[in-house]
């Protein structure tokens, strides 16, 4: 008992100590805010390290594809692995390719259709790799502030509950119950200031990747159409 | 995606751990020492009769300073304090008490000098006709005392003279051997004459001494010199004493001399003020005149009047006698017209109330100011 008054007396405001005395909701603030800043920076971790293999992979493919290496060859060293992106289209593109063109396709109209559906499939659900998770990014840059003011305020609430039961207004005695609260709207800062500027950028970044394979999407369909329409006019000539 | 929760997590564990570690309390604020103002909020009249204490004691029935441990009591002092004389200045804190070590050593060599006592018997013969009426005006003739004491003045004067200068001391080491050969001389000249064998021969000193001698003011030299002076220039103003111990450089000066015995209360370090009315009463008064005080609208010259109503009130409150009113700025009219209202304000606002008996003194003549550019309309 009396080593409490003791401490109580002396006030340590080290971080851990204006932790430990803050209330329960104030604590759960802290902690959720806490975890909410560990996932932002494992969501920016994660999506620099995709996003950059993302660009190389890009890169690589466009180079291979536009190298004049027969779209059949690549198809076929591309075809046996796991693909993302452009090749993941590229892919896409080909098997629906195969698929019509190996069994004798009628329309030429309905072949391209299906190509490009093919495509935009697969394109959107890249995309959605890309986005994934930045959502959560929003949500912790917009909320996060909220939250920790919201554990400062209760955390105020309390603090000044107890001055009015110690009836004394000295700084000393108010000072760290509010430095305790405060620390809650600090802590919700630190989470939510990267994790609005990560998204910023990410968002960017994944527009980016979406609008370069939207182009190739279009440019492959456009190299299948002429493709199509080569492959099919021997065959309506000999018809 | 695990491998960068992973990091994500071993990073602000690491950050955290870092913050505890380092971020912990902030260097607190090195707020300047001021020392706290006690404010207290007292009513006027308790602060104008305070009584001489000590500030920082708590209120006690009696008012009274520090209890003093010098208790050698010097008539007529009013500031409290250990000093042998009554100034009104705070005593100084002694910075170095060992400073006095000169004076220490000859402390030994001082027993020799009660040794002339046959001279010293002399002196005090003389010195109680002449002193004892006067020790009030001098405020600070350390020993009206001796007398009573006669038979045993080796342990008084031994323990004061340490605070001695040096000098006057080193001088007076000589005197058991050379006492004698003086001692045919009048009274105030034995020191001087034995402090000159040893400095110099010259007989001229004995009148420029006595004053420099004057500042052991403990010495029975200093009880003699005092009786010459008390003699001499007693209706001067001029106390060696006091200027003597503002002088003294070794010693800290400065402090009163009254003794206090009962344990210190509070009261202010100033002697006691006498009764007087306190603000509050003289507003009391000044609101029962001004509440019957009805100023006629739409006077003109009424700038820069005062009246001045004189009266005097006995113990129930009743003027005696007529007031009297004079007035100055204003028109000739203005001021008949507000003379005569204030007049017949005062008169109607009788019997004064809410004065206190036992300031009668304070409020036996009233003196009422009207200022009606002020106060009227």
């Amino acid at each position: 008992m009396e080593q409490v008054a003791l401490e109580a007396a002396t006030h340590d405001v080290s971080l851990w100590a204006l932790f430990m005395q803050a209330g329960l909701i104030v604590k759960l603030v802290m902690i959720g805010l806490i975890g909410a800043s560990v996932w932002t920076w494992a969501i920016v971790l994660d999506k620099y390290v995709s996003f950059n293999k993302a660009r190389k992979q890009f890169d690589q493919f466009e180079q291979v594809f536009w190298s004049g290496q027969s779209l059949e060859e690549l198809y076929r060293t591309l075809g046996e692995r796991q693909n993302n992106g452009l090749a993941a289209i590229f892919v896409a593109a080909m098997r629906e390719w195969k698929k019509s063109f190996e069994r004798g396709a009628r329309s030429p109209i309905g072949l391209q259709m299906r190509i490009d559906r093919a495509m935009d499939v697969t394109m959107a659900r890249e995309g959605e790799a890309y986005e994934a998770r930045l959502g959560s990014l929003a949500t912790i840059g917009s909320a996060g502030p909220f939250i920790g003011l919201f554990g400062t305020v209760v955390g105020i609430m309390t603090s000044f509950q107890a001055i009015a039961g110690s009836k004394s207004t000295n700084l000393a005695v108010v000072a760290p119950g509010i430095a305790e609260a405060l620390l809650a709207t600090a802590i919700g800062l630190v989470a939510a200031i990267p994790a609005v500027i990560a998204y910023n950028k990410f968002m960017a970044e994944a527009g980016k990747l979406n609008s370069r394979m939207e182009g190739f999407a279009d440019e492959f369909s456009a190299i299948l159409s002429r493709q199509i329409d080569e492959k099919l006019q021997p065959r309506q000539a000999a018809q | 995606m695990k491998g960068s929760l992973g990091t994500s997590l071993v990073l602000h564990t690491l950050v955290l751990t870092w913050a505890m570690v380092s971020l912990s309390a902030p260097a607190p604020m090195t707020v300047a020492d001021v020392e706290a103002l006690p404010v207290d909020i007292v009513p006027i009249e308790d602060m104008t009769m305070m009584m001489q204490g000590d500030k920082t004691a708590p209120m006690l029935e009696k008012p009274a300073a520090k209890p003093t441990t010098n208790q050698k009591i010097v008539e007529g002092a009013e500031n409290a304090g250990e000093n042998d004389v009554d100034l009104k200045t705070p005593p100084t804190p002694a910075k170095r008490p060992v400073q006095v070590e000169a004076a220490a050593a000859p402390k030994p060599a001082e027993r020799p000098t009660p040794t002339p006592t046959p001279e010293q018997n002399e002196v005090k013969d003389i010195a109680p006709e002449e002193t004892a009426p006067k020790p009030t005006e001098m405020a600070a003739l350390p020993q009206p005392k001796p007398e009573p004491t006669p038979p045993k003045p080796e342990p008084t004067p031994a323990p004061e003279p340490t605070p001695a200068p040096a000098p006057t001391q080193a001088e007076e080491m000589p005197l058991p051997s050379s006492i004698p050969l003086p001692a045919a001389k009048p009274k105030p000249e034995p020191p001087k004459e034995q402090a000159k064998p040893v400095e110099k021969p010259v007989e001229k000193k004995p009148e420029t001494k006595p004053a420099e001698t004057a500042k052991p003011t403990d010495k029975k030299e200093g009880k003699k010199q005092e009786t010459a002076k008390s003699s001499s220039s007693q209706k001067s103003d001029f106390n060696a004493d006091e200027i003597a111990s503002l002088l003294n450089k070794q010693e800290s000066s400065g402090g009163g001399a009254k003794r206090s015995t009962s344990p210190a209360s509070t009261g202010s370090t100033k002697p006691s003020t006498g009764a007087k009315l306190s603000l509050s009463e003289m507003d009391a008064l000044r609101g029962q005149i001004q509440n019957n005080w009805s100023t006629i609208a739409g006077i003109e010259g009424l700038q820069g009047m005062v009246i001045r109503v004189t009266f005097q009130l006995d113990r129930s409150g009743m003027i005696i006698g007529e007031p009297e009113v004079t007035s100055t700025g204003g028109s000739s009219m203005a001021r008949r017209t507000m003379e005569g209202g204030a007049l017949r304000a005062v008169l109607k606002s009788q019997p004064f109330k809410g004065l206190p008996a036992e300031k009668y003194d304070a409020w036996s003549e009233v003196a009422v100011n009207f200022d009606p550019s002020e106060l009227g309309l």
